[in-house]
């Protein structure tokens, strides 16, 4: 479906190509402005010594220090040992109730579509708005899901889901996941339509299980738009900021502190700007890696 | 029999459907039942799934004791101003995208892609710096200019993904006609592209309306302001209101949801045509 060349005569086409980087130029210059000037920004902030809000204030020359202490320091480790768990534990069920959404919605039924705006209505929720209604729900004197697990008899006493070590990474996963769910929704309604009908009647035909209709012929044309999805998931909630800095500012001590929210803490609250730019690199470096990691695994995988 | 079977199989895939509904819309559920409900029900821990009075008084005291207004008007510049520049970038981006390949365009394609793999935390330190040095900080425009930048590649694959669908044949006939090739795209391929817009428009839109990163980062005063940043400035405080603070959501969420709910269709059919697939 892409464009060929413009055909006809040589001149024409040299005419038109000057009239199509026209038409790129204000995209280029807005990401040379905003992209990659910045990012130079950010390198050089990165190798500025000492500490400094405003870096007209800084010392002069060039220095490592801050990338000694991301590199030699368990502190940038443990945010990113966090960041993986943040994003894989909010991928997960946020994939699963995606695709088992989709599957559910497929069949057509009076007020189909309805239901399925209705279902996929998280998406447009601001995150903080999110936030704020999760924190009441887990609220460790009146919320709702203290009182529904004390009622149903799972709890035999309130938890304060966000002060609490052991479950405040599940507490600060569920909104995330919950706005994050209509993505996969969607995207895997959409590949579904493009699944023929006929492929499921042969498959019946030769006695298919449902398990092996999905194994053989739903999953197949699910892939591709599973593997791109949850690669734009992985990098969003890589850097998500609007739930765990609501919610708990990346406590109780550091137990929901990833680099995303340390990164915001080192430069405004401790005016360490030079020590968060450092951060922001390292973790440009990781999600880059991450994402040629996986890119290679799917390519062999599907070739 | 068989027949009997497989619409009791329907009928449970229905009530499936409608019970994870509900199980997933609670949130919001609650946020709005909790707007409405009096102060003492919350004091009195009355939290009934439906409640015995519903009341306005919490909006009341919301506009009263805050600069909601100011924070509303905020968000609509913010949204809508990022919005209609990036649409703007984006029609001209993805149509050149769309009908010219040489290595140029390729080139550009490829980097409008990786800089989506930008974290936008890392990107708020050099931002802050920038826009400190041009005197922007606490300028409502420099968020504008910063939530452009992050919906531009977005917008600009997917209506790219749009317009390869709409044949060259269409375009050439306009040129016959005489028309120019700026006037074969607001005449000829604009119009088609419509659902592909609206897709865009309603993304960024979402997005701006959305932010709170750098809104929080680049906006100091309160009445400067949107109002996700006003909402998190409620938590916390003196014991934290929850009749306010999901007022506030609700103010927040609303305006989104009825923009959601209008253009739905067309975003699953966006994320069709480009925005996943680029």
């Amino acid at each position: 479906m892409t464009a060929t060349g413009a055909g006809g005569a040589g001149l024409r086409v040299s005419r038109d190509s000057l009239f199509g980087y026209l038409l790129l130029t204000p995209a280029v210059a807005l990401l040379a402005l905003l992209i990659v000037y910045p990012l130079i920004l950010a390198l050089i902030l990165s190798l500025t010594p000492g500490r400094f809000l405003n870096p007209a204030t800084a010392p002069p020359g060039l220095s490592l220090e801050h990338y000694r202490r991301v590199l030699f320091s368990i502190q940038a480790w443990g945010d990113l040992l966090r960041s993986f768990l943040y994003v894989f534990g909010s991928i997960a069920p946020a994939f699963l109730t995606g695709l088992g959404l989709a599957l559910l919605f497929r069949q057509p039924f009076r007020g189909r579509r309805w239901l399925r705006t209705t279902v996929l209505l998280p998406w447009a929720v601001p995150g903080v708005a999110a936030s704020t209604v999760f924190l009441w729900m887990f609220d460790a004197s009146f919320g709702i899901v203290n009182k529904i697990l004390l009622g149903l008899g799972l709890l035999a006493a309130p938890i304060a889901w966000l002060a609490d070590t052991r479950t405040v990474m599940a507490a600060v996963i569920a909104p995330t996941a919950w706005k994050l769910f209509p993505l996969f929704t969607m995207v895997f309604m959409a590949a579904l339509q493009a699944i023929p009908l006929e492929l499921y009647e042969a498959a019946r035909v030769d006695g298919a299980s449902i398990g092996a209709q999905f194994r053989h012929v739903t999953w197949p044309g699910l892939r591709v738009s599973a593997y791109i999805v949850t690669l734009i998931a992985f990098l969003g909630v890589f850097r998500e900021f609007d739930f765990i800095f609501p919610l708990t500012s990346g406590g109780p001590g550091r137990s929901t502190m990833t680099l995303a929210i340390d990164i915001f803490l080192q430069a405004f609250q401790y005016s360490d700007l030079g020590y968060a730019a450092a951060l922001g690199i390292f973790s440009l470096v990781v999600a880059t890696v991450a994402v040629l990691v996986t890119t290679r695994a799917m390519r062999r995988s599907t070739a | 029999m068989k027949l009997k079977s497989r619409s009791t199989v329907k009928g449970l895939r229905i009530a499936a459907c409608v019970g994870v509904t509900v199980a997933l819309v609670f949130p919001l559920y609650w946020m709005l039942v909790t707007a409405v409900r009096p102060t003492r029900d919350l004091l009195t821990m009355d939290l009934s799934i439906i409640p015995s009075t519903i009341t306005l008084d919490g909006f009341a005291a919301l506009f009263k004791y805050n600069p909601v207004t100011s924070w509303l008007r905020v968000s609509t510049v913010l949204s809508l101003g990022s919005a209609s520049i990036s649409l703007l970038i984006s029609i001209f981006a993805g149509y050149s995208l769309s009908r010219f390949t040489g290595r140029g365009h390729q080139v550009m394609g490829l980097a409008l892609l990786l800089s989506r793999m930008l974290p936008g935390s890392l990107l708020v330190v050099p931002f802050y710096v920038i826009f400190l040095r041009l005197g922007l900080i606490d300028n409502v425009l420099s968020v504008v200019l910063v939530d452009t930048v992050f919906i531009v590649p977005f917008a600009t694959w997917l209506l790219k993904g749009f317009f390869d669908g709409i044949p060259r044949e269409l375009e050439e006939a306009a040129w016959v006609d005489g028309a120019g090739r700026i006037r074969a795209l607001t005449s000829v391929i604009l119009p088609l592209s419509a659902p592909g817009i609206a897709a865009a428009a309603t993304y960024s839109t979402i997005f701006g309306w959305g932010d709170f990163l750098f809104a929080r980062t680049l906006l100091t005063t309160d009445r400067n302001w949107p109002v996700t940043v006003g909402i998190v400035s409620f938590i916390g405080d003196n014991g934290t209101d929850w009749n306010s603070i999901m007022g506030m959501g609700l103010i927040a969420v609303l305006p989104m949801m009825v923009l959601f709910i209008l253009a739905e269709r067309h975003l699953i059919a966006g994320l069709t045509a480009g925005g996943v697939k680029g």
